[in-house]
């Protein structure tokens, strides 16, 4: 198992309960999608799963071992196993697109080597590949922030991409950008789910969930709700989901 | 409707209003009291303004004739000898020789000489002397020469003192004038070695205090160090310690280092360090809890230490503000360089300070320019660098 998540909680310092005891687990190779209402707790869970946020209780096991007991270098290290890409692309505008896809590789780095800026011939080649890969191997020296917001998502499943993870997590990656390029995202997310690295994620529209998702998760006020093939998810399901005003599973 | 509405709130505003009024009453009281007292207390007399000293007519004056530069003085000496009383050889011929004469050349005290010079510096002044044996000397006249370099001054035989009255007296002629180019005076000298001093003293404290508060900034910087109990205890002494640094001026530190390192540049140097650190801490942690927090946890999330996060995710974030606040710390240092010698901390301050105590408004004034110049030019080139850079 890749990942197994048992009895995830999180009550924020507010006392915002926003997630309440959820459990499942993530084999290689799947692709799952987590749907649920702005709010229901996708972001929480997504970042309690590499510690961004500190989950109150609960364990989080990758590959068996325990991230919730992890610190320090022992949690960088485990960090590095899982990447990350974000609504908001989380790139350091002022820096180049090349040194922003070279970050993802700092956890394999030492500190000081990395602060003078010294990359291996193997870490540059690395991201001039991954940076192909994504289509954007003439922008590599331009500014993050001249990029349109399509290709900075793409620069950050390149950043993700070096650290040549077991595991993916997508935070609604395709959430800022214009409908029409949401596919060519989420084809970059499946083609490294057919190369074997496991994804998940989030997403706020069902209909892209059935057509990429080999598994959905739905979260409900920090509960998991439905835990199934893509295909089980009839209206009945959606409106437990989403709640009785929701109109329709077709959008 | 409206009108209902406000007659019933009329009575209630009315009992408002009377109690606002005293108020009010005792509200300005209290301003007109407390000014009052600032008046007295700062001992404000404005007919000091209208009738100015003469300390003040000098020192304007001296203002716009600051002592900056100054030529060469060159002089020229003669000198003849008259002998008392006449001998064998020395038959009232006159002594002519190179520069000037003397004619005749002996006889007593009270005849008649005429001293003359030729072939001199054209439109010199210069004085004539007699001089006794002995060496007595006295001035007899001030001359100037001719447009020809020549000059001619008839006198008597001066009185000497008793004993100096025979022998070999003789007119000694000095002309002096200034010659060759333009030089710096001795003031100006002296202002430039004090001003490059000052200019230093400010780049050494800005550059230390950068080097400084960089680090001390994230350290002071909730965002950064707020994910630990430890952090957030360190965070809270950071500040702490930058509020007390901060709320100390830099001419009080600067005595402070006076006592600790003696009067010179060096205790200047520290004073405007502490305090552009404690400045700049403060400004730059402020840059540092303002950026956007997307790009830290990428790169925390790809596993990068906290170092690591500092330099690829912050420091490019907060590069713009730290620039342009250095380059306002820069213009405050500059000008705050300038003020720290008056207490002994070296820089133009020192200089400026004592010769407003000995009254000496030329070199003052030439000191005062100097501070004008050079922080109007400073000011100049960090607007340059600003549009520059950021
Ligand atoms: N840092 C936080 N402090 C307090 N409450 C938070 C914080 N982050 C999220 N929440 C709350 O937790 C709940 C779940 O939020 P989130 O995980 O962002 O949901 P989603 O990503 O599904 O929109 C919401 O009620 C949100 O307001
Ligand atoms: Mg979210």
């Amino acid at each position: 198992m890749l990942l197994e998540i048992k009895n995830l909680t999180k009550t924020y310092d507010d006392g915002t309960q926003a997630l309440k005891n959820v459990s499942f687990t993530l084999s290689e190779g799947e692709f799952v999608v987590l749907l649920g209402l702005s709010g229901s707790g996708k972001s929480t869970l997504l970042r309690c799963i590499n510690r961004l946020v500190e989950p109150t209780s609960g364990t989080v096991l990758l590959n068996g071992q325990d991230v919730t007991a992890a610190n320090g270098a022992e949690l960088r290290r485990m960090r590095r196993d899982i990447g990350m890409v974000f609504q908001h692309f989380n790139l350091t505008r002022r820096s180049s697109v090349l040194r922003n896809t070279l970050s993802g590789r700092l956890g394999y780095n030492s500190t000081l080597r990395s602060a003078l800026g010294i990359w291996s011939q193997a870490d540059q080649q690395r991201a001039f590949q991954n940076l192909s890969r994504v289509g954007l191997l003439n922008k590599a020296y331009s500014r993050a922030d001249e990029l349109s917001g399509g290709q900075q998502q793409r620069v950050g499943i390149a950043r993700a991409l070096m650290q040549e993870p077991r595991l993916v997590l997508a935070d609604e990656p395709v959430a800022s950008l214009d409908p029409v390029l949401s596919h060519s995202i989420l084809k970059y997310l499946e083609d490294l789910n057919h190369e074997g690295i496991a994804v998940l994620c989030s997403l706020h529209i069902p209909s892209l969930a059935r057509r990429y998702a080999t598994r959905v998760l739905a979260l409900n006020d920090g509960n998991l709700m439905f835990n199934g093939l893509p295909e089980e998810l009839d209206n009945e399901r959606f409106k437990e989901i989403y709640g009785q005003d929701a109109e329709s599973l077709e959008d | 409707m409206s009108e209902e509405k406000k007659q019933t709130i009329k009575p209630v505003r009315e009992n408002r209003t009377s109690l606002q009024l005293i108020i009010n009453v005792v509200l300005i009281a209290l301003v007109v009291l407390t000014y009052t007292y600032g008046w007295n207390v700062t001992q404000i007399d404005l007919s000091k303004l209208a009738a100015p000293s003469d300390g003040l007519k000098g020192l304007v004056g001296d203002l716009f004739h600051p002592d900056i530069v100054a030529r060469d003085r060159q002089s020229y000496r003669a000198y003849r000898t008259y002998l008392i009383p006449c001998d064998a050889e020395h038959q009232r011929a006159g002594a002519v020789g190179e520069g000037i004469s003397i004619m005749p050349d002996c006889g007593n005290i009270g005849d008649i000489v005429t001293i003359a010079g030729e072939g001199l510096r054209p439109n010199t002044s210069g004085t004539i002397a007699w001089r006794t044996q002995q060496g007595g000397t006295k001035i007899l006249a001030q001359i100037e020469t001719d447009d020809n370099g020549a000059f001619s001054f008839t006198t008597r035989v001066p009185e000497a003192p008793p004993g100096q009255t025979v022998g070999q007296h003789g007119s000694e002629v000095i002309l002096r004038w200034e010659e060759g180019t333009l030089r710096m005076s001795e003031t100006a000298k002296q202002v430039l070695a004090k001003m490059v001093e000052t200019i230093f003293l400010a780049l050494m404290a800005t550059t230390m205090g950068v080097f400084l508060a960089v680090p001390i900034s994230f350290l002071a910087a909730r965002n950064v160090m707020a994910t630990t109990r430890l952090g957030l205890t360190i965070y809270f002494l950071v500040r702490l310690f930058l509020n007390i640094l901060r709320s100390v001026e830099t001419l009080i530190w600067a005595l402070i280092f006076i006592v600790w390192v003696g009067i010179g540049p060096f205790a200047g140097v520290l004073a405007l360090t502490l305090h552009s650190v404690a400045a700049l801490g403060k400004l730059y942690s402020e840059a540092v809890e303002s950026i956007n927090p997307g790009p830290v946890e990428a790169v925390q999330a790809t596993g990068a230490s906290r170092v690591q996060t500092v330099i690829y995710a912050i420091l490019p974030q907060v590069m713009p503000p730290f620039l342009a606040f250095t380059i306002y710390r820069w213009d405050i240092n500059v000008r705050m360089s300038t003020v720290i010698g008056l207490v002994g901390g070296g820089g133009i301050g020192f200089l400026l300070i004592q010769w407003i105590n000995l009254i000496q408004y030329r070199q003052a004034a030439t000191a005062v320019w100097a501070i004008v110049v050079v922080v109007a030019t400073m000011d100049y080139f960090s607007a340059w660098i600003r549009k520059k850079v950021v």
